[in-house]
């Protein structure tokens, strides 16, 4: 018993909170339409405050992915093969950004096959497949990563075999064999939701933050922007940080023991909709539903159905675009095409106001759902 | 907590004890465990918490309830974790967000736990490796699911199935009731039916069953069934608790529940355990798990911690036993 005491003493003392480097893969996200530059997140600050969080906390890589691409070497004539790899396929997020693929692949005529692969997490197997791509000679290649880093080779490998690449869903980056990026950005959409939530708690209070899984880009950047936001606000104290890994279950049970260990809770930042639904959940079923503001969230559907739901807990959506992959086929056409590209693409993350989130809410539909504008045809499932 | 009777009970006094000594070990170690998170964090011990312990516990305790049967005869199950998965997916689906489809989906996760278990038995007891061919078994349910699913969840669980499972009567979770019901009913199979005696016949002495006329087949089978049976609540009861899992969501519950069986004193070599060991196994890591969450330790130190309480219980376990073995 000893021991045990010694050692829980000893790992008390331990710091919490770590994020490792960014890279790996990103997750869940949500959809929206795409633009050519960073969407504007929520300005300002607390109580009619005059911080400019925007200019406060810049985007990174925003200049980075203003610059040019030169695509003339990978100009090439139809009919093109597109080629698909998926470093995972195992959440609703995923799935919907790659029907977006499919969708925006089918609207342009001159891609006549899409060759597919499924890494399932195996940074190893994703490798294999892109070289398997560049076996098959496929015009383009757009995937999300398993880990950007281990696939640096064999993307610069394919670059050289004359066929772009387009990384889409994840961060910005600008690692050799990524011809360009259509991205999701977790640091405004962590932004967004930081900058919403201490407006919310007029400047001041106690909160607590859920990230994705540790060292993914998102945890990376989302723990980012939070911090940044929470140094223009001195009087929110950030009580803890866990991971809650996009996972509703996990999100319950660490906020079980927040409630446990915090008498009272004023925030909740997180800006993943899934986890959201578990630490609301664990609030409701403790009877401190009453104490706390949580952070706008992204567009799951059981999230979208929950704050329907309980419209004074509503803090609108910070959204995080499933039809990121449509955009990534947009970007990947012009580069075929020889035309002007940057280096990275922004989609999403843009606000919604409660009033509108409330009607994204499908009742009909699962919770892991996604708004979406797909064609039925172009659905994960129904 | 009482198991199949044995000289293990007998001290080296002749006094009989309630509880094989073997047993103590855990209990003075969960005893202290909960003394050593009380002193460390206020709120650790309040009833409130303790509770939602119990039922943090109980989809990984339902799991370590069949899966005790399955170790009794020598053998091990790591499918638990893609039977939970396909299971509150597939219930997810038959209910439909409907409650009059409640029975029906219940009824369908039983008899595809059961198949699945019976699967497992069938060639486990044809002398395929069981760590192996359970774990072929569960990665294929997974790559299943997300065929089946294309990576969302389907449908949506009936209002009541979880607003009814998840509800509390005074201060007790439904959830923890559900789990030590299921715990006394296996208990009761395991130490007072003839076909408890003979799952431990058939683990401590095949040889001796054969020969006494036990079909030492035919109860390995059922007890990977009844494992099936049991990761199929499991399920379930993941549902009611969290709502339609990820693929992520049952990923290492294969281990917990296996880890919960073994520190319960239930050995590989068959014949010894039960399940109440089980269900203390499966609190004591929720005890770990919820005082490094309560202490704001990072994941990384959770994990270290919750190994950390998993070997000194298990050597706490060797000691108490080697002192029973010494009498």
């Amino acid at each position: 018993m000893t021991l045990l005491a010694s050692l829980a003493l000893a790992l008390a003392a331990c710091t919490s909170t770590a994020s490792p480097s960014a890279s790996s893969p990103a997750g869940g996200g949500a959809s929206s339409a795409p633009s050519s530059a960073p969407s504007a997140a929520a300005s300002g600050g607390a109580g009619g405050g005059a911080v400019d969080v925007e200019k406060s906390c810049p985007t990174p890589d925003a200049e980075k992915a203003a610059a040019a691409v030169d695509t003339a070497k990978f100009k090439t004539d139809g009919p093109w093969t597109l080629g698909v790899s998926a470093g995972y396929l195992s959440n609703a997020w995923v799935a919907f950004n790659n029907a977006y693929v499919s969708y925006g692949a089918s609207l342009e005529p001159r891609y006549t096959s899409v060759v597919r692969s499924d890494a399932g997490f195996d940074v190893n197997k994703q490798v294999a497949d892109i070289e398997d791509m560049i076996t098959k000679n496929v015009s383009g290649i757009i995937y999300w990563p398993v880990d950007n880093g281990a696939l640096s080779t064999v993307l610069q490998k394919a670059e050289a075999a004359g066929i772009p690449t387009v990384n889409v869903a994840n961060g910005f980056s600008d690692q050799a064999g990524i011809t360009a990026n259509a991205q999701i950005d977790n640091y405004i959409n962590g932004r967004t939701a930081a900058a919403k939530l201490v407006e919310s708690l007029g400047g001041k209070g106690e909160i607590v933050s859920v990230l994705p899984i540790a060292g993914t880009n998102s945890a990376t950047l989302q723990d980012a922007a939070l911090k940044c936001v929470l140094g223009l606000y001195p009087d929110i104290k950030l009580l803890d940080t866990q991971n809650g890994d996009w996972d509703t279950a996990k999100s319950k049970t660490i906020t079980e023991a927040w409630l446990q260990r915090f008498p009272k809770i004023d925030g909740v930042y997180s800006p993943s909709g899934q986890m959201s639904l578990g630490v609301a959940e664990a609030f409701d079923e403790a009877g401190r539903m009453d104490e706390v503001t949580f952070s706008p969230a992204d567009e799951y559907n059981g999230w979208l159905k929950w704050i329907a739901a309980h419209p004074d807990k509503n803090s609108g959506l910070s959204t995080f675009p499933t039809s990121v992959g449509k955009t990534a086929v947009e970007v990947m056409t012009g580069i075929l095409d020889g035309k002007a590209t940057t280096k990275g693409t922004w989609a999403g993350a843009e606000y919604v106001a409660p009033d509108a989130a409330a009607k994204l809410a499908s009742p009909e539909r699962p919770d892991d759902w996604w708004p979406n504008d797909l064609p039925d045809s172009f659905l994960p499932s129904k | 907590m009482t198991d199949v009777p044995s000289a293990a009970t007998a001290t080296r006094a002749g006094v009989r004890l309630p509880i094989a000594p073997a047993r103590i070990g855990l209990v003075l170690a969960i005893v202290g465990l909960c003394l050593v998170a009380g002193w460390l964090s206020p709120g650790f011990l309040t009833p409130n918490n303790l509770l939602n312990v119990v039922r943090q516990a109980s989809v990984v305790g339902v799991a370590a309830i069949g899966l005790t049967f399955v170790v009794l005869v020598r053998g091990v199950d790591v499918s638990v974790a893609g039977v939970i998965t396909v299971v509150a997916t597939i219930a997810t689906g038959v209910m439909n967000g409907s409650d009059a489809n409640i029975p029906l989906a219940v009824a369908v996760a039983i008899v595809l736990g059961l198949a699945i278990g019976t699967f497992n038995g069938l060639l486990a007891s044809r002398g395929v490796h069981p760590f192996i061919l359970t774990l072929g078994v569960g990665v294929a349910l997974l790559g299943l699911t997300q065929l089946f699913t294309g990576g969302t969840s389907l449908g949506n669980p009936a209002p009541s199935f979880r607003s009814v499972l998840n509800a509390r009567i005074g201060p007790v979770p439904v959830l923890a009731i559900v789990f030590f019901v299921l715990a006394g009913i296996a208990a009761l199979v395991h130490g007072r039916t003839t076909f408890g005696r003979r799952i431990v016949l058939v683990g401590a002495n095949p040889l001796a069953a054969r020969l006494s006329g036990v079909s030492v087949n035919r109860y390995v089978i059922l007890a990977y069934a009844t494992s099936g049976l049991t990761a199929a609540l499991a399920g379930l009861v993941l549902l009611a608790r969290s709502g339609p899992p990820s693929n992520f969501t049952g990923m290492g519950l294969e281990f917990q529940a296996l880890a919960a069986v073994i520190l319960g004193g239930t050995s590989f070599a068959g014949g010894k355990g039960g399940v109440w060991g089980s269900v203390a196994g499966a609190l004591a890591m929720a005890l770990a798990l919820n005082l490094v969450n309560i202490l704001g330790l990072p994941f990384s130190a959770q994990q270290i911690v919750q190994g950390a309480v998993i070997i000194l219980i298990a050597a706490a376990y060797a000691a108490v036993r080697k002192e029973s073995a010494g009498d």
